[in-house]
């Protein structure tokens, strides 16, 4: 025989799988949605910045000047749209958005370098999207500094050449390794990070939303009223939603794997074990925000409320440092902050569960406050 | 007055009569929900708010583990330099690689540096010496911001004590200016997408919502005992949330101006035609939406995945759409936020009117006119 409480949770949970089977419609948004989001969000969602369209003026005309422009623009980071001959009728592309930089080589440009000084490449970008445009200041600062490194060496060459014997320049040279992902591509990265966005929009607004109706239509008195104690009531109605959330995050790593590309070099029991507890997380606030919440309006309005600022200081879209160091602290209370880093760290690096331990640690005892607060909340309001 | 059109005018005027009535009862739904006018409202000044502070895509105090297998006082200048650089931070040492790339795969650092036996026995022969910095390539953009500001950084430890050598040799030098937003701040570029997300939140969700509740409680078939007309059951239901969409945009721009500087430097009137044509789209998808779904879990769904998540992702918000695979690129230009952003970054910073972005506004007013129309076909009176 099985314990009494045990049949009570499977009557529970088997009553909750049969409402959400019934409608079908819910049924298709809570099992392909996601999957389906997942692909066309991950091929959407980008940071790689290159072809940046730009204007070219060369006023200087020269050998040099010419060479030096076609080095700048040969690895793709900015792609040449149009030449003009007026510094204003480059900016005209600019102010029309028909170009996002402009790169002049100011009149000489060659004299200055022949005569041994420095020579500039102007760059003007577009700062309505400072990535970008960062991106595109970047490219040509850096070319800066590789074409100064070249020049040394050629000086040293030269002076060698004319016999006044070499003249040895001490340099440095930074060598980058780029591990786990060579090509770096944004996908990969990105990927894990719209999976962790789409389990809290499944778990989050589904449990809220689901307590908030049976309040409203007054179903929950009834179940209320039966010998199943509030406990037992509150994990039978979580269960089905666990396994949803476990069922998409294989499904969605199955396509994270097979379309993008993303490598699983780590332990996918290590994954799941942080799938779970992420997921029994979000569930404990979902139901957390329907014991606040009236109605069915009030309990989205609330998910909702959470969900942004957990996303935008969770690191999924924007990379955690560019949050400002005051900030930073808040992100330590945050449940998604710490599955995407488990997410990533497993998937992309192959890290351990002992190299993860910090975020195992906070995803753990954030899911167990949510629960204590939300089960609490639940019992008295209903007792 | 001639008998037929003083007949017109008396529908015409019970008509409007009919439509203030519903507007008015669904302006006391709103009042009577201060959640509801709570996520219209100060949502979008929070979000703003957050967004501006907390979001940045310059990248500073990068944490880097240091490997030292030099261990000389030039080596220890070069970890000084790193350490003090602002953009890097030294967050721990290590004695080998292989336990240094086991802080990167925890999270904990973005990158390792190594400096080489013989760093500095290099350098003081006047060769070329290397420096090597590990980087989790994971996160693609952190990367490479990583090698960049160590690549500067590196150049400046070791070339700084010997500028007098510097000047005798020719060098090319990158210069930059930024226009429109000199400070490259994020604020300039995601004020003008969360207009567009927080309007599309706002309707779709809200309307979807109401509507679908009507339906649920069963207050639609009510009204529809009445004589109200189908297209005047659909103007006077968005009429009050045209309103409140149009407060929150006001609310937008003023708090971004107010905190973040954010510039209007094009036409105004631009600006609000854009607004309007932007807001008509997106409310008449959320009653599309509460039409067809007529349950509220339901409705929230597809509202989040027809509005709040495209305009999130697939609009040029955040990810530029140039960048998209062309498939995607062709459902970012249906999507009237892409457009509505676009005319708006436009008006705002670069300083465009009709003319520039009379492209945009034509998309915008397509989206409108089409999504209306299918609407008030699919609004049929009866109950099916």
């Amino acid at each position: 025989m099985l314990p009494r409480w045990l049949v009570q949770l499977l009557a529970v949970a088997l009553k909750e799988v049969r409402q959400t089977v019934s409608d079908r419609r819910m049924m298709a948004l809570l099992l392909v949605a996601p999957v389906i989001q997942l692909g066309v969000f991950g091929s959407a969602v980008n940071f790689d910045v290159d072809r940046v369209p730009t204007v070219v003026v060369d006023h200087d005309h020269t050998a040099a000047s010419r060479a030096h422009l076609e080095h700048v623009l040969a690895d793709g980071t900015l792609r040449r749209t149009v030449e003009t001959e007026s510094d204003a009728a480059a900016l005209a592309e600019l102010d029309a958005g028909r170009a996002a930089a402009a790169l002049i080589v100011p009149a000489g440009f060659a004299a200055a370098l022949a005569r041994g000084e420095a020579a500039t490449l102007q760059v003007v970008v577009d700062g309505t999207d400072p990535n970008r445009g960062s991106i595109a200041a970047a490219a040509v600062a850096r070319y800066g500094r590789v074409a100064t490194r070249e020049l040394a060496r050629g000086a040293a060459r030269a002076r060698a050449g004319e016999g006044l014997g070499a003249s040895p320049r001490a340099d440095v040279e930074l060598v980058p390794r780029v591990l786990y992902n060579p090509r770096l591509r944004t996908s990969r990265y990105v990927v894990p990070g719209i999976l962790a966005l789409l389990l809290l929009v499944v778990t989050v607004i589904v449990t809220a939303m689901g307590l908030a109706r049976e309040r409203e239509t007054g179903t929950l008195e009834q179940v209320l009223v039966t010998p199943i104690g509030s406990t037992t009531l509150l994990l039978g109605k979580l269960l089905p939603y666990v396994l949803i959330g476990l069922f998409d995050f294989v499904l969605g790593l199955a396509v994270a794997a097979w379309a993008f590309d993303v490598p699983i070099r780590g332990s996918v029991g290590v994954v799941l074990l942080g799938t779970l507890a992420y997921v029994t997380c979000s569930l404990g606030i979902g139901l957390l925000i329907s014991t606040v919440s009236l109605t069915q309006q009030q309990a989205f309005i609330g998910g909702f409320l959470f969900m942004l600022p957990a996303l935008l200081l969770s690191g999924v879209l924007t990379p955690l440092w560019g949050i400002p160091e005051w900030l930073r602290p808040v992100t330590l209370v945050n449940p998604v902050r710490h599955y995407v880093e488990i997410v990533r760290g497993v998937l992309l690096r192959g890290a351990t569960f002992s190299e993860l331990q910090v975020q195992f640690a906070a995803l753990g005892a954030t899911a167990a406050a949510v629960l204590t607060v939300a089960s609490w909340r639940f019992k008295r309001g209903w007792s | 007055v001639s008998a037929p059109s003083s007949r017109l005018l008396v529908t015409l005027t019970r008509s409007l009569i009919r439509i203030l009535a519903l507007a008015e009862k669904e302006t006391h739904h709103i009042r009577r929900d201060p959640q509801t006018l709570a996520l219209a409202l100060a949502m979008p000044v929070g979000l703003l708010l957050l967004f501006g502070y907390g979001v940045t895509f310059d990248l500073d105090r990068l944490p880097l583990v240091v490997v030292d297998q030099d261990q000389t006082s030039t080596s220890r200048s070069v970890i000084e330099t790193f350490a003090h650089s602002g953009d890097l931070v030294v967050a721990g040492r290590a004695v080998s690689t292989e336990e240094a790339e086991a802080s990167l795969r925890g999270g904990q650092a973005v990158g390792v540096l190594v400096i080489p036996r013989g760093f500095s026995r290099a350098l003081a022969r006047g060769e070329r010496a290397t420096l090597q910095l590990v980087v989790d390539g994971a996160d693609a953009s952190t990367a490479t911001q990583t090698v960049n500001k160590a690549d500067a950084t590196a150049m400046a430890a070791v070339l700084v004590p010997q500028h007098t050598a510097i000047t005798q040799i020719p060098r090319l030098v990158g210069q930059s200016w930024i226009l429109y937003n000199p400070e490259m701040r994020s604020t300039f570029m995601l004020v003008p997408g969360l207009m567009a997300y927080i309007l599309a939140v706002v309707c779709v969700l809200l309307t979807a919502l109401t509507v679908a509740r009507e339906w649920e409680r069963g207050s639609m078939e009510q009204l529809f005992t009445t004589p109200v007309r189908r297209g005047e059951l659909i103007l006077g239901k968005l009429l009050p949330y045209v309103a409140l969409g149009g407060m929150g945009v006001l609310l937008v721009l003023a708090v971004g101006a107010w905190a973040f500087e954010v510039p209007i430097r094009g036409s105004i009137p631009a600006l609000g035609t854009a607004a309007l044509l932007f807001l008509v789209g997106m409310l008449a998808q959320g009653l599309f939406v509460s039409v067809v779904t007529k349950n509220q879990m339901v409705a929230t769904q597809v509202g989040t995945l027809s509005s709040m998540l495209p305009t999130q992702l697939l609009s040029g918000f955040v990810f530029p759409v140039a960048n998209m695979p062309a498939p995607l690129q062709l459902i970012a230009n249906l999507l009237p936020a892409t457009h509505f952003i676009a005319a708006l970054r436009g008006i705002l910073l670069r300083g465009n009117g009709f003319r520039e972005q009379g492209s945009h506004l034509l998309a915008l007013a397509a989206f409108a006119v089409v999504m209306t129309t299918i609407t008030a076909l699919r609004f049929r009176r009866r109950l099916d």
